[in-house]
């Protein structure tokens, strides 16, 4: 079969003009997306530039508030996931949704299991299965548990599963993120069988190289914006980067200029085999330090690491120069240091409590006696706090589920803060939270910094590492690629190191 | 994302009726059963039959103590309470000739308080599921305590003790007196001091508690220790007032204990509730069934009105909560 050129080829799949806000965010605006049989399409951008919220509306997950979605020229509406999957659309996500305790075959088949009234006949099953494999090329034995596989084998079981359903559009959203170079080598030629079969595939990846590899187009976006769709053929990685972050900064983020001082907080090469390697980094008091790179490059386990709340393998935490025991939240609080964690609703706030408890939670022993708590502290301290932070309202027995994200965001960092500590690590402080909150929750950030705490930012919106760093480390698939100091740092400095694109230092 | 301001108006009056209807049901359900009970029975209020009424509630009632704890941890539910109650009545009036009546109490409160740290031990630091971590501690040592004394009903020889326990002091049965201060500790536990705080995070969300540097796993534990050891104390009571107890005196307890703590409005998703609501539904539960009892409601059906009403609970506790936006 002679692969089709894709421009001469009508699409299988064309969106054109696709909107989409949700509150308070405009996620997509005006974007046009057409992909053709036998083409490999990718769809590249920073986090947050629309990629998913594209692929989950052509996925029937959310319908667009303007914009129409064609298949083979003919316009279509999905309104459930079914229904998209009804049409051809075959979506294979990050996680992976397999039954471990069902052999692959059954993973295959499920769903649509071959079955004589209720009775499934396992040889159909098996026998289909292995057609698909062999199909894919892949050597997978179908009886074999899939709990017993790697994961990358997994993967592989995934598409499979998809590709059974015959999709006549294939979405791969970061097929290759836990894999190994080697591992992706197998996934690649199962990504070339598919598309020899007239499969249109719409291929997301971080990884440019790759992009570059298997891909016949490439479409940028941008803060939801369609930026570009050039074919991949004489493009560059600089030149990709460039399409994705090029914007020009501006000066919502005004930075304080604070006097630095000694180092605070000291990681020395920090391991936990298969997450990050060998991170080593340095916070000193009054700097505000960014924890940049993609998502999945390990950032969130580093930070939860330093805090005792995920286990480490080696290396060691040091505060003021001298060595701590961080192995729970507990003593890292004791040490000094405080997480404002990525997942609000998980680790942050304990939703169905007021205010006021939430605060208290980790310095309950400062406003009590001998384990009885005096409540009069207990609400001087929440009070002051929560106005400290601009939560509002300021009223501290209401249940935090009453309050927007935003202010949700400020109760957890009055809770920390509450703590008086040396190092505050912010894990996506902003994530989710309307304009006005942000601010004020950058100014509160400036005016920690000012007070000498050691500030370690982890954000994965560039222009706000940017603007509020003093320093910027960057995380590449759980390595240090770079350490860049204010001076250095931008955005094509900062996205070359967190696509890889440079040698460790 | 709901911004306070933006909520529009139809949603907090709403907001307003979920928080009236949770706040104020229960209140309004026993003052219904008071006026009800009156109209059907003469007998009803009458000093007589509501003392009974009261004592009847304390041998649960001090159970219903640690079950709140259980329940507002997030720890679903303790099973164990019928084996913990017949190894205290047991202990209590069969070691009574060797120790005298006094340890032999102290004896029967240990003993289900041990079985309760192996509960909290497993719930708690080893993580294992609360219901079937309860009914396999349960089982055991309901099944050792029936091995200990061949099975057989246990006679006690200490009717001064009996006397006094059932008896009155400043005009209040004792047994009423003891269950009003296990209460009022409980009540004070919970609301006043750092472990209640502990508690309440926990149960509402037990991955913030942990990133919030509270000890999880004893605050988890100590919830089962504390309704086996009180399970434990309810059958010494129990077996001291009736001075005869048999292994299977303790049968139903968990029942009526859970009936109460949700009748009461407290959530079995944890992290909600207090020792007021848990003694509240204590209280409409046995009115309730003293109603059904005085008009000579026959018992099956007396099972189906007490299943209903645990099924309703349950089923406002889930709408509220969904009402109230937090999962």
């Amino acid at each position: 079969m002679i692969t089709p050129s894709p421009t001469d080829t009508p699409p299988v799949l064309d969106m054109t003009g696709i909107t989409k806000s949700f509150p308070g965010v405009k996620a997509l605006t005006d974007v046009d997306l057409s992909v053709s049989a036998g083409e490999v399409h990718a769809i590249v951008g920073e986090n947050g530039a629309g990629k998913s919220t594209l692929m989950k509306i052509l996925a029937g997950v959310h319908g667009p508030d303007r914009g129409t979605i064609a298949l083979d020229g003919e316009q279509v509406h999905f309104s459930s996931p079914l229904e998209a999957k009804a049409h051809g659309i075959g979506m294979v996500y990050q996680e992976i949704n397999l039954v471990p305790d069902l052999s692959v075959a059954e993973n295959i088949g499920l769903g649509d299991m071959p079955n004589s009234a209720g009775l499934v006949k396992r040889k159909a099953l098996s026998q289909r299965a292995q057609e698909v494999l062999d199909q894919l090329g892949t050597r997978i034995d179908p009886q074999q548990l899939v709990g017993r596989l790697s994961v990358s084998q997994q993967q592989l079981v995934e598409i499979a599963k998809i590709y059974a359903r015959q999709p006549r559009i294939m979405v791969l959203d970061e097929p290759t993120s836990s894999l190994s170079q080697h591992e992706a080598k197998a996934l690649f030629s199962v990504v070339e069988r598919m598309r020899a079969k007239g499969i249109a595939i719409i291929y997301i990846s971080h990884r440019l190289r790759e992009v570059l590899d298997i891909s016949d187009r490439v479409t940028v976006l941008r803060d939801g914006r369609m930026i570009d769709c050039r074919p991949t053929a004489g493009l560059t990685p600089k030149e990709m980067i460039t399409l994705m972050v090029g914007r020009d900064l501006d000066d919502v983020f005004p930075k304080r200029e604070v006097e630095i001082g000694q180092p605070v907080l000291e990681v020395r090469e920090l391991t936990r085999v298969g997450l990050f390697e060998d991170i080593s980094l340095t916070v000193r008091a009054g700097e505000i330090v960014g924890l940049a790179g993609l998502v999945g490059a390990g950032r969130t386990e580093v930070a939860r690491a330093i805090f005792g709340l995920d286990r480490f393998d080696s290396g060691s935490v040091l505060i003021d120069g001298a060595e701590v025991t961080v192995r729970s939240p507990k003593a890292a609080v004791r040490a000094g240091i405080a997480l404002v964690p990525e997942d609000r609703k998980r680790d942050g706030v304990a939703l169905s409590l007021t205010v006021k408890d939430n605060i208290a939670l980790p310095v309950l022993d400062q406003v009590a006696a001998f384990g009885w708590v005096l409540r009069s502290q207990e609400r001087r301290l929440a009070q002051k706090k929560a106005e400290d932070l601009y939560v509002s309202p300021p009223v501290i027995e209401r249940t935090v589920a009453t309050f927007s994200g935003g202010n949700q965001q400020k109760v957890v960092l009055a809770k920390w803060l509450a703590t008086n500590p040396k190092v505050l690590i912010l894990d996506e402080p902003t994530r989710g939270v309307d304009v006005g909150a942000k601010s004020d929750i950058h100014t509160i950030i400036g005016e920690l910094a000012a007070e000498g705490v050691a500030v370690l930012m982890i954000s994965s919106e560039l222009p706000e590492v940017l603007a509020v760093s003093d320093r910027v480390y960057v995380l590449h698939e759980g390595r240090l690629t770079a350490e860049l100091s204010r001076a250095d740092a931008n955005e094509e400095s900062v996205m070359t190191a967190a696509t890889g694109e440079v040698a460790a230092p | 994302m709901t911004s306070t301001s933006t909520v529009p108006p139809r949603a907090t009056d709403e907001k307003r009726a979920n928080k009236l209807l949770g706040g104020v049901a229960l209140p309004v359900g026993i003052l219904g059963l008071l006026i009800v009970g009156s109209l059907l029975s003469e007998q009803f209020l009458t000093t007589r039959n509501l003392t009974n009424v009261v004592i009847n509630m304390s041998i649960v009632g001090i159970i219903v103590v640690g079950m709140t704890f259980v329940f507002i941890v997030r720890g679903l539910a303790d099973l164990s309470v019928p084996a913990m109650v017949g190894i205290g009545a047991l202990l209590a009036l069969g070691l009574q000739p060797a120790l005298g009546s006094v340890l032999a109490a102290l004896v029967g409160v240990l003993a289900a308080s041990l079985a309760g740290l192996i509960n909290g031990l497993l719930i708690g630091y080893a993580r294992l599921n609360p219901v079937i971590t309860t009914l396999a501690t349960g089982t055991i040592v309901l099944g050792v305590a029936q091995a200990a004394v061949g099975g057989v009903i246990v006679y006690g020889n200490d009717p001064e003790l009996q006397a006094f326990l059932t008896g009155r002091l400043i005009g209040v049965p004792v047994i009423v007196l003891i269950f009003l201060a296990v209460a009022l500790g409980g009540h004070l536990l919970l609301s006043r001091t750092t472990f209640g705080r502990w508690v309440y995070a926990t149960g509402s969300n037990p991955e913030a508690a942990r990133a919030s540097a509270i000890p999880l796993q004893f605050t988890k534990g100590a919830a089962f220790w504390m309704t086996a050891t009180l399970s434990g104390f309810s059958g010494v009571l129990l077996g001291l007032t009736l001075q005869t107890a048999r292994p299977g005196v303790g049968a139903g307890y968990e029942f009526d204990a859970i009936t109460a703590v949700v009748v009461g409005g407290v959530s079995l998703l944890g992290g909600f509730g207090s020792m007021p609501r848990a003694l509240g539904g204590l209280l409409l539960v046995t009115l309730l069934s003293n109603i059904m009892v005085l008009n000579g409601i026959p018992t099956e059906s007396q099972g189906l009105v007490m299943g209903s009403l645990i099924a309703a609970a349950v089923a406002l506790d889930v709408y509220l909560r969904r009402r109230g936006g937090a999962s």
